[in-house]
């Protein structure tokens, strides 16, 4: 990073926002039409009912809530790497911060897709919001579910404020640079910054609010997440320690799609200088870590069970290692908890070959977990003869495709309209080895 | 009838500007304003700058947060007397983590609020006496002077090692 200079940083970072060959434009053209065909299969769902997917008695939860905990899941890195390793002052999330922030933005909005899709009668949706109905119905607020409208609500507005704030002397570079509607457009978004003393001094503050306060309320959003399972009196689901789990097991997840999303980004418009080898170094480090309380969460869970002599709880630990859904809980253990331990190899960690294969199992691995959790525990509760199978059917994996395709082509679109590197951090990473510091 | 220069120091080197900004304090011409591309604390504390009062801003809206929360979560549920798995009506704890995420949100709308009513943004006059390399690599110190200072001022700035960037003159008021 010695060799970076302010003017390398901006230039770098500039080059990126170059009007994009014909390739990217195809590419971004088969990502929209991979989420135009999840958004037919949502229609069509709508026209025929929710029966067209394979949720059904006893299993009524299926890949829509898999997905919507996948994907808040992912959004949770976004803000560690923003906000909690910006209170570290750890200066190796300075050149990935932006891109998780705008990860965590995305993400977001795809996991708050979910329960609208899960809802089947989707016109309903406003029976979660504070009014009231036809029959002036007020909603409860003791469910768990209403925690999770709040929390996912108020984690998409804060991560979205944080995201903007954080980009806005970054706007204003763009703004300085260019030339005729796009110099306009940036002088109005970046809301004529100057980066004038008595401006940095209110800024530099507030941002600092800004990562105290994302820092509880990330850790409080996936808790609440948790509770959505941890409240019902489900075998597999009622424990405590789900609150810890879940808040580990999406910082996981999401250090996983850095990974995956910096990868390429960093081949494509050559951030080597940038997003050095050490800065991929300490999140392959980061989730050895993270892999191990996901692994030692596991092992909890079935020490509690045999602990416990519940034979409940003991009959479902033994049914996902050895049941019909045996498959994925094993991907699940040998994805989290196995591979990223290649990690603890020096060679592994610092080549790209690995960062980004590995990265692929555990992003695949911490969807399972989340298939494992839900499927597994309400097809088999307590009365056998109600128990049942799930098997997801083409339009949930249609919807499932389009969520990924729709996340992919925000990220695109991002990384070439707008700064996908905090020239400021990377500038005070250069200058004093901190960012936005106060 | 005076007429006001502004003349607009831009260094490279921060530890240059620090000292410019020093020297203009103990001379005629006035300090008008700092611009850097990142955060400087040496500028800061050169300029005498008081620390932000976004924290009351901040602090207010969490507090409005966690009772408007806590209160909407009290009012929804007195609306219909329903008892749901024997937890009292008023419920205590859930209402607790309504109230919890409210903070957060209404503390960040504080947050934000606080930094648009202390930065003054959007502003957009500011960029009539800004030069574009101070978002870049340039640290830009904007002092006035008297006609008759002009020379003197831009000499000041150069002599340090500064380039120069004078704007429009200013009609000053007898």
């Amino acid at each position: 990073m010695s060799e970076l200079t302010f003017a390398k940083i901006d230039q770098t970072v500039l080059d990126t926002l170059k009007p994009p060959d014909r390739s990217y434009w195809l590419t971004v053209g088969i990502l929209f039409a991979g989420a135009l065909a999840g958004a037919g299969c949502w229609i069509y769902q709508i026209l025929n009912g929710i029966g067209v997917a394979g949720m059904n008695n006893p299993v009524a939860w299926g890949t829509y809530l898999i997905n919507f905990v996948f994907w808040v899941g992912i959004a949770h890195s976004g803000t560690l790497i923003s906000a909690i390793l910006h209170l570290l002052r750890a200066g190796w999330r300075n050149p990935i911060a932006r891109a998780a922030e705008t990860m965590t933005v995305f993400a977001v909005c795809i996991a708050g897709l979910f329960p609208f899709i899960h809802l089947g009668r989707v016109w309903l949706v406003f029976y979660m919001l504070p009014i009231p109905n036809q029959r002036n119905l007020w909603q409860n607020f003791q469910s768990p579910l209403m925690f999770d409208v709040v929390a996912i609500s108020t984690y998409l507005t804060v991560s979205s404020l944080f995201w903007y704030t954080g980009m806005l002397p970054d706007l204003a570079v763009v703004r300085d640079r260019a030339t005729g509607i796009r110099k306009k457009i940036f002088t109005v978004i970046s809301l004529g910054w100057t980066g004038a003393h008595e401006q940095w001094r209110h800024y530099a503050r507030g941002y600092l609010f800004f990562a105290a306060l994302a820092t509880p309320l990330v850790i409080s959003v996936h808790s609440v997440v948790s509770w959505d399972f941890a409240l019902a009196v489900v075998p597999g689901w009622h424990t405590t320690i789900f609150a810890p789990y879940f808040v580990a097991g999406a910082i996981h997840s999401g250090l996983a799609m850095v990974l995956t999303l910096m990868i390429p980004i960093r081949k494509l418009f050559h951030y080597e200088k940038i997003i050095t080898l050490e800065v991929l170094e300490s999140v392959a480090k980061t989730i050895i870590f993270t892999g191990l309380i996901v692994g030692f969460a596991y092992a909890t869970e079935f020490f509690m069970a045999w602990y416990s002599q519940n034979p409940v709880e003991m009959a479902i630990f033994k049914y996902r290692p050895t049941g019909d859904y045996a498959l994925g809980f094993w991907i699940m253990v040998v994805c989290n908890t196995i591979i990223p331990l290649l990690f603890f190899f020096k060679r592994i960690r610092t080549t790209i070959f690995w960062l980004f294969g590995i990265s692929i199992f555990v992003n695949i691995g911490m969807w399972y977990e989340r298939f494992v959790i839900i499927i597994s525990s309400v097809s088999r509760d307590f009365i056998p003869h109600a128990w049942g199978l799930y098997s997801p059917t083409i339009i949930e994996f249609g919807i499932m495709l389009g969520a990924f395709c729709l996340f992919f082509f925000f990220f695109l679109l991002f990384v070439k309209h707008l700064p996908s590197v905090s020239m400021t951090e990377m500038k005070e990473t250069v200058d004093q080895g901190a960012g936005h510091g106060d | 009838m005076g007429t006001e220069y502004r003349v607009m120091g831009l260094f490279t080197d921060e530890n240059r500007a620090v000292s410019a900004i020093e020297a203009i304090k103990d001379s005629p011409w006035s300090l008008r304003r700092v611009h850097s591309p990142v955060p400087s604390h040496k500028i800061s504390d050169a300029l005498d700058l008081k620390k932000s009062k976004i924290g009351y801003f901040t602090l207010a809206g969490g507090i409005t947060g966690f009772f408007a929360g806590f209160l909407l979560a009290v009012f929804t549920a007195s609306q219909w007397h329903l008892i749901v798995s024997g937890k009292p009506i008023i419920a205590l704890v859930p209402f607790f983590i309504v109230g919890f995420e409210f903070t957060i949100l209404f503390a960040i709308f504080g947050n934000v609020v606080g930094l648009i009513h202390q930065m003054q943004l959007p502003e957009f006059t500011g960029l009539e006496e800004y030069d574009p390399r101070c978002s870049g690599e340039h640290f830009g110190i904007l002092a006035a002077c008297k006609a008759d200072e002009l020379e003197r001022l831009k000499a000041f700035f150069q002599n340090r090692g500064g380039e120069i960037n004078i704007f429009s003159k200013k009609q000053e008021h007898q």
